[in-house]
């Protein structure tokens, strides 16, 4: 928690995986009054977090494969090359004892073990303060990511809406409710 | 279907003080709202079609109204009931927990317009083919088929809210709406919350009930603003209505 300077966070959209970097940790402390100023308005926030990459989604069939392993709390492979791409190495040669230098914050704890297990010797946390942090990126992501104004994340949204909830509509094994003709 | 309130030329349409809803002074007086997809019934409520303003051309069109049964959806029970604001109005982003086949929802979709967006939360699948089906047609309703209890599984489907409405009867009510909000309502943002008071405790007295709900939701950072209830549309119910995070106006805190 004391290195400012490297702690990332994860922000799963309906559009794409983004990675986060936190540039000064101490404005956006969970539960303190400046705090919500500092998720709230953009010039705050965009002072203290930085996107570090952004990958859209390749097809409707992609983001709907994405959004379907993230609500059972799995890492794709996807997700695995983007963190691996982005993420800074981390160290193999001291493997044991030292932790990497650097921390992944995902909101998701199920998911946050799923990707410490994929990517050995990573870092993660899931707390109060990386939801905050997933809040103001939820709120300003369409200043964040060049390409998301003028509704497109809504559009990736009603996509992934449709067709995540017909998904589920269509096949579940434990479904209690079938109407009996 | 449709016609409805025969006589239509007599029907006179006006605005209601809650931006986005319409009243429409014919016979009987009716709540509606302007439909978005003219021409079709969600769910076979009825429709009022009154002269609009006439266009360039000089004639004028027809504008479609639908009606809002309040003793079908708890939003309209509590617009007739005089609520102080509803907190949904043109251009709102709302998530609706408990949207069941989506007849209150398609009221919503028609308040918010093309610019809001309201994102509706259903567990069951029954009602959930339905709610699909309404979003077919209205391409501000994004159809979240899953448990509101989990909502980091549909974190990727949900953008920033305006506000929140439940109407899930369930006993952790306030709990779902807390955990929901914490992720996707905006700071000073507001709740919206329909209590059935037999659905949390069918042994304590009403009051006494929507009473523990309030505290429940202050516990978690709302600031409860209005309670009113659903009489005579529905029994022991309560809308209650809260502020997440306000945004401090009068010095302290």
């Amino acid at each position: 928690m004391a290195d400012a300077s490297n702690q990332f966070a994860l922000f799963e959209s309906a559009a794409g995986y983004a990675l986060l970097e936190i540039v000064s940790v101490e404005e956006i402390a969970p539960g303190t009054a400046s705090n919500q100023n500092a998720i709230t308005d953009l010039a705050l926030f965009s002072r203290s977090i930085k996107l570090k990459a952004f990958q859209p989604f390749a097809s409707a069939e992609d983001a709907l494969e994405n959004a379907n392993a993230i609500s059972e709390h799995a890492m794709t492979d996807s997700l695995k090359n983007f963190l691996e791409m982005n993420l800074p190495k981390v160290g193999k040669k001291k493997k044991e004892g030292k932790a990497a230098a650097f921390s992944l914050g995902v909101i998701d704890s199920g998911l946050a073990n799923a990707i410490s297990e994929g990517i050995p010797g990573i870092s993660v946390r899931s707390d109060e303060f990386v939801r905050e942090v997933c809040r103001g990126a939820r709120l300003h992501l369409t200043s964040l990511v060049k390409g998301l104004e003028n509704g497109g994340i809504d559009q990736a949204q009603l996509g992934l809406g449709h067709s995540y909830s017909r998904g589920k509509v269509k096949f579940n094994p434990a479904r209690s409710d079938n109407m009996i003709i | 279907r449709g016609g409805g309130m025969k006589g239509g030329a007599k029907v006179i349409v006006e605005p209601h003080r809650h931006e986005g809803i319409f009243v429409a002074r014919g016979k009987e007086d009716a709540l509606v709202t302007l439909n978005s997809t003219p021409g079709v019934s969600v769910y076979g409520e009825k429709r009022i079609s009154v002269d609009g303003p006439p266009g360039p051309d000089g004639n004028t069109t027809k504008v479609e109204y639908r009606v809002w049964n309040p003793f079908r959806s708890k939003i309209a029970a509590a617009v007739l009931g005089g609520v102080d604001n509803i907190w949904i109005k043109p251009g709102s982003k709302v998530l609706y927990i408990g949207a069941a086949a989506g007849t209150s929802v398609s009221h919503v979709s028609d308040i918010v317009g093309p610019s809001g967006m309201v994102y509706g939360v259903e567990f069951s699948h029954r009602p959930g083919r339905d709610l699909i089906n309404v979003a077919k047609a209205r391409t501000n309703v994004i159809p979240i088929i899953e448990d509101a209890r989990h909502p980091l599984k549909y974190r990727m489907l949900v953008g920033m809210v305006d506000c929140v409405f439940a109407d899930v009867a369930q006993p952790d009510q306030a709990r779902i709406v807390a955990l929901n909000s914490h992720y996707f309502l905006k700071n000073g943002g507001h709740a919206v919350i329909a209590i059935k008071a037999s659905c949390i405790d069918s042994t304590a007295a009403p009051e006494a009930v929507f009473r523990r709900e309030i505290s429940k939701l202050q516990s978690e950072n709302f600031k409860p603003l209005e309670q009113l209830t659903l009489e005579p549309y529905e029994r022991d119910h309560a809308v209650v209505i809260a502020q997440y995070r306000p945004t401090k106006k009068k010095g302290k805190q």
